[in-house]
């Protein structure tokens, strides 16, 4: 079984019908791109894949688990995936150090000494070690990023979301984020981005999934899709973007 | 008539003085209590809880203090309660701090961003460790100015009871005119005396206010 099964998925705000019947299985150490235009449900989808969103028909299976927006399953499923947001979303009153360890302390109940040993290792991975005792806010945008990344990985997650986590940075700080989540994939880590970057996408990505009016128009591997797109949506839209 | 010397006025009033200040901690620390018990009841997802609390604040915000110290006095009065006016004041004055500082601090609460919420929920952290760890350390930071701020009205707030009779600072200024006919003094010292519990906390809220604003 894939580690993501979306199966018909349907939400709706309101009356609003923001995803219509959404299909996508995401296999372990994949690398997918979610990419379309502005209010074509990307992020919706992803925040309905870690119970950030309630859906209101089909099914999400992460990791063995039927993701619901349940307090107790949200819980739950932290454990399998992490999120990165656009807006770093890091604990200010907290040092880097103790963002990172706070999870891990509280949900996986870890020591404080084998917490601390996990939050150095995941900041060494995102090249901010020496940071630990710094606060966020003496950090730029790209490091702050960078911490956050070290947080939801600090959770050993299965899968990791990341929704336009460069989009608020300065140009010239995109690339030590998009480094850190190349060495991600390199490892062999699921992530499912929604992204803006489409060079990233297409020379780092596995597979990009085109979303268009709430569905999965298109899917396939980067290189393919870019080169050949099959639909005149995605056509029209690599050109606008590219 | 009796002679008052002017430091026997003082001394009076000072000594009255000390009800004001035991009020206005009682209603500030039993408002405090009652108000963090509405915020908690504010941040759970029940919403009959939203509901009775929304009602709670605009009641007591939308009916002057007074008529609530007269609805508390009188009324338990009538329903056969013997309540003092002391009884009276503190109860009626808590219920008007608590619902003035669920409103100051839902605000505080309100302003942290959304993502602060939905960070903690990722990371699988519960409602209680999210409030324990996240929210409540950065909303008592921005909550500090404001409510000690509040503190100066539950202060001139206290004068009302002197209304119903309970001997605090200004009902004895009252009491020390009827026998001095020198409102000018009298009421210039209680004035005085006001301002010399109000103007510190005053300070301290804009100093609160400065060093909390916009930073950590
Ligand atoms: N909380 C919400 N309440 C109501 N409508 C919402 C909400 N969040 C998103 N929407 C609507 O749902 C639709 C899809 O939004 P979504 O944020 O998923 O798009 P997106 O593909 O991520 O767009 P963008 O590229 O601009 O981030 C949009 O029409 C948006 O206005
Ligand atoms: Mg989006």
């Amino acid at each position: 079984m894939a580690l993501v099964n979306i199966d018909k998925v349907h939400k709706y705000y309101g009356d609003l019908h923001v995803l219509k019947g959404v299909d996508l299985k995401i296999q372990a150490g994949e690398v997918v791109s979610i990419i379309g235009r502005s209010g074509s449900g990307k992020s919706t989808l992803l925040r309905c894949m870690n119970g950030l969103e309630a859906y209101q028909e089909g099914a999400i299976i992460l990791d063995n688990k039927e993701v619901s927006s349940d307090e107790r399953q949200v819980r739950a499923l932290a454990r399998s995936v992490g999120m990165v947001f656009q807006s770093f979303n890091l604990f200010p009153h907290l040092t880097v150090g103790e963002n990172v360890m706070l999870a891990p302390k509280l949900v996986l109940k870890q020591s404080a000494e084998d917490a601390r040993k996990m939050a150095l290792d995941k900041l060494t991975k995102v090249g901010l070690a020496e940071k630990f005792d710094q606060y966020p806010d003496k950090l730029s945008g790209g490091q702050q990023q960078r911490v956050a990344i070290a947080r939801a990985l600090a959770m050993s997650p299965k899968v990791l979301l990341c929704d336009e986590i460069t989009s608020a940075l300065d140009p010239e700080l995109v690339g030590e984020v998009l480094k850190v989540l190349e060495e991600l994939a390199a490892e062999g880590m699921t992530l499912v981005l929604v992204t803006h970057e489409m060079n990233f996408a297409r020379d780092v990505g596995d597979r990009v999934v085109f979303m268009h009016q709430g569905k999965v128009w298109e899917t396939g591997p980067s290189a393919e899709v870019f080169a050949n797109p099959s639909t005149p949506e995605l056509r029209s839209f690599i050109n606008a973007v590219l | 008539m009796i002679e008052f010397s002017n430091w026997d006025l003082l001394r009076n009033l000072l000594l009255a003085a000390r009800w004001t200040v035991l009020l206005s901690l009682t209603a500030f620390i039993g408002g405090g209590l009652v108000g963090l018990l509405l915020t908690a009841m504010r941040l759970t997802r029940r919403r009959a809880l939203h509901w009775f609390v929304r009602l709670y604040v605009e009641v007591f915000q939308g009916t002057p203090l007074l008529m609530q110290l007269f609805l508390v006095f009188f009324g338990l009065s009538l329903m056969g309660f013997d309540i003092s006016a002391w009884a009276a004041a503190a109860i009626a004055l808590t219920l008007f701090t608590s619902a003035f500082l669920t409103e100051i601090w839902r605000g505080c609460i309100d302003t942290l961003p959304k993502g602060q919420w939905e960070a903690s929920r990722c990371l699988g952290l519960s409602f209680t460790q999210t409030l324990k760890n996240i929210i409540l350390p950065q909303a008592i930071r921005v909550a500090l100015a404001p409510t000690v701020g509040f503190s100066v009205q539950v202060i001139k707030g206290t004068a009302l009871a002197s209304i119903i009779g309970f001997v605090e600072l200004t009902k004895a200024g009252t009491m020390l005119n009827n026998a001095t006919f020198e409102p000018f003094k009298i009421f210039a010292m209680v004035a005085l005396i006001y301002f010399l519990l109000c103007y510190p906390l005053s300070l301290v809220s804009q100093r609160l206010e400065k060093k909390f604003n916009g930073a950590r």
